[in-house]
C-alpha cells in the first residue's frame, strides 16, 4: 500500500528530509503543468517547481495533516508564480514567449485585418496566428488577472478555490476573471469578424438588477 | 429596457453570475444581449489551455538533486517537543547563548593580565543581542552596496548573492525575533523589511537580467533600506562600544 502524503510529511517533520524527495517525485509534473499555463516558459517554470518545493519544505510545520497536499502545494505554486509574474512584469512585456500584439484595437486595424480574400474568422481564429494573437493578448494581462483567468478559465477551478488560493474575497477574484476577459475581448476581437461587439460604448452602463 | 452588463455577461459564462435567474429571464427575451453573449462565449471557446510540454525524462531526478542541498534540516525530536510556536523563542534563546559565548571569550582575562576589581559581570541581553545585529546589519549592507553597485549590461550571474542573502536571510529571522524580545521593536521592524528583500534576493533566478536587478534595487531604493541599514548599524555599533547609550530604542529617528 502507497504511503500517504501526509505520512510523508510526518517523516520529514521527523528529520528525514530524504523522505521528501518522494513528495517532489509524486507531484512535480502536476506542478509543472500548472506552472508552465501561466509562465508559458520551460525554464522558468523548471526553476519556479523547485522554488515551490523549496517553500513547501521550509512551511512544512505549518502543513495541516489532514489536509491535501497536492491542493496545499498547488496554492503555494501559484502564490510563487504570481510573484514572479509580478517581479518580471516589467521585463515579461519585451522577452517573454507571449509577445504584444502587433495591431491593438482600432475600428481601422479592424478593416485592415479582415479583408474579404482572406479566410473566414472561424478559420483565422483556429490559425497559428491567432494562437500567438491569444498568446500576445494573455502577456497584455496582469500577473493577478492572468493567474485568476488560467486558474477559471483553463482548469476550471471555481472562484472560491481561486479566493481561497489567491487570499481574495469572492467580489475581487470575479473581478480579476471580468477584467482578464475584457482585455482579452479589446484585444481579440478585431479579428473576430463582423459579428464583433457593437456594444462598446454601452459597456459599464446600466445592468440588469 | 435596461441590458445586462458586460460583467454579468462574461461572468454568467462561467456561472459566476449572481442573480442567474434574472440574467436567464433577460437572455431570453432580449436578442441583442443574446447576440453579444453568444460572441463572449465565442471568443472563450477559442482560448484553449497552453500545450503544456512534458518534462524531460529526469525531470523528478533533477528537481531533487537541484533540490536536496538547499534543503535545511529539520528540527526533528526538539521540533516535535517544542512546537512551532516556541521554535522563535527557542532560537532566539540560541542566539543569546551563542552571542554571549562570543564576548565572554573576548572580555575573558588573560593569564598575566592585571585583573580590575569589578563588578559582577552582568550581561544585558539586549546588548548581547546589539552585538551579534550589528554584524548582521554590516553584512547586510555590504551586499545592499554590492547589487546597488553592480554593473550589468546583460544577464548577470547572481548566485554568490543569492547564497549571500540566504545566509543572512537564515540569521535575520532570528535578530529579528531576538531584538523583539529584548524590547526594540524598530530595529524588529527594520530586520523585517531587510527579511523581505534578502528573500526577493535568495528566491529570484540565479540568472538575472538587468531588469530584474532594477527592479531589486528598486525594491532596496523605494524602502530607503540601505540608508535605515547604515544608520541603525551605525547607532548599534556606538551603543555596543559605550554600553551607557544601550538603554531605549536604537532607531527612534527612523
Amino acid at each position: 500500500m502507497e504511503v500517504t502524503d501526509a505520512a510523508v510529511v510526518a517523516q520529514v517533520l521527523a528529520g528525514d528530509r530524504d523522505a521528501f524527495r518522494v513528495l517532489v517525485d509524486r507531484h512535480s509534473r502536476s506542478i509543472f503543468r500548472v506552472i508552465y499555463r501561466m509562465t508559458g516558459n520551460q525554464q522558468d517554470t523548471e526553476e519556479l517547481v523547485q522554488e515551490t518545493f523549496l517553500r513547501a519544505y521550509k512551511s512544512l510545520e505549518r502543513f495541516e495533516l489532514r489536509a491535501n497536499f497536492s491542493t496545499w502545494l498547488y496554492r503555494i505554486a501559484v502564490n510563487r508564480t504570481l510573484d514572479f509574474l509580478s517581479a518580471r512584469k516589467t521585463h515579461m512585456q519585451t522577452k517573454d514567449t507571449y509577445q504584444i500584439v502587433d495591431q491593438p484595437y482600432s475600428e481601422e486595424s479592424n478593416q485592415v485585418q479582415l479583408p474579404t480574400s482572406t479566410p473566414g474568422p472561424d478559420r483565422l481564429l483556429l490559425s497559428s496566428e491567432m494562437k500567438q494573437k491569444i498568446a500576445g493578448a494573455l502577456g497584455l494581462l496582469t500577473p493577478a488577472e492572468r493567474v485568476a483567468f488560467t486558474m477559471r478559465h483553463m482548469e476550471g477551478r471555481s472562484i472560491e478555490e481561486i479566493s481561497q488560493t489567491l487570499n481574495l474575497k469572492a467580489s475581487a477574484a470575479k473581478n480579476s476573471v471580468f477584467r482578464a476577459v475584457q482585455k482579452l475581448r479589446q484585444q481579440l476581437e478585431p479579428y473576430a469578424g463582423p459579428g464583433s461587439s457593437t456594444r462598446g460604448a454601452r459597456w459599464g452602463g446600466s445592468a440588469v438588477k | 429596457m435596461n441590458h445586462l452588463s458586460e460583467e454579468q455577461i462574461v461572468l454568467h459564462y462561467y456561472g459566476d453570475a449572481e442573480e442567474a435567474s434574472e440574467v436567464e429571464r433577460h437572455l431570453a427575451v432580449c436578442a441583442e444581449c443574446r447576440a453579444e453573449f453568444a460572441r463572449v462565449q465565442s471568443m472563450l471557446q477559442r482560448i484553449e489551455p497552453l500545450e503544456v510540454p512534458e518534462p524531460a525524462l529526469g525531470f523528478e531526478e533533477k528537481t531533487w538533486l537541484n533540490l536536496r542541498d538547499r534543503l535545511p534540516e529539520k528540527g526533528g525530536f526538539l521540533q516535535r517537543l517544542f512546537g512551532q510556536q516556541q521554535k522563535w523563542a527557542l532560537a532566539g534563546a540560541m542566539a543569546l547563548l551563542l552571542v554571549g559565548a562570543f564576548l565572554a571569550g573576548r572580555f575573558w582575562p588573560r593569564p598575566g593580565q592585571q585583573i580590575a576589581q569589578q563588578p559582577p559581570a552582568q550581561v544585558n541581553p539586549q546588548r548581547v543581542v546589539l552585538v551579534a545585529v550589528g554584524d548582521h546589519l554590516e553584512r547586510s549592507q555590504m551586499l545592499l552596496v554590492e547589487i546597488m553597485n553592480t554593473d550589468a549590461k546583460g544577464p548577470i550571474n547572481f548566485s554568490n548573492e543569492q547564497a549571500e542573502a540566504r545566509e543572512l536571510l537564515d540569521s535575520n529571522h532570528l535578530y529579528r525575533v531576538s531584538s523583539q524580545q529584548a524590547g526594540d521593536p524598530q530595529v524588529a521592524h527594520l530586520l523585517d523589511q531587510l527579511g523581505r528583500v534578502l528573500a526577493e534576493i535568495a528566491n529570484g533566478p540565479a540568472e538575472v537580467s538587468p531588469e530584474d536587478l532594477q527592479q531589486v534595487r528598486h525594491t532596496i531604493q523605494s524602502e530607503g533600506l540601505l540608508f535605515k541599514v547604515r544608520v541603525v548599524g551605525s547607532e548599534v555599533n556606538s551603543k555596543v562600544r559605550r554600553p551607557e547609550l544601550s538603554g531605549g530604542s536604537v532607531n527612534q529617528r527612523l
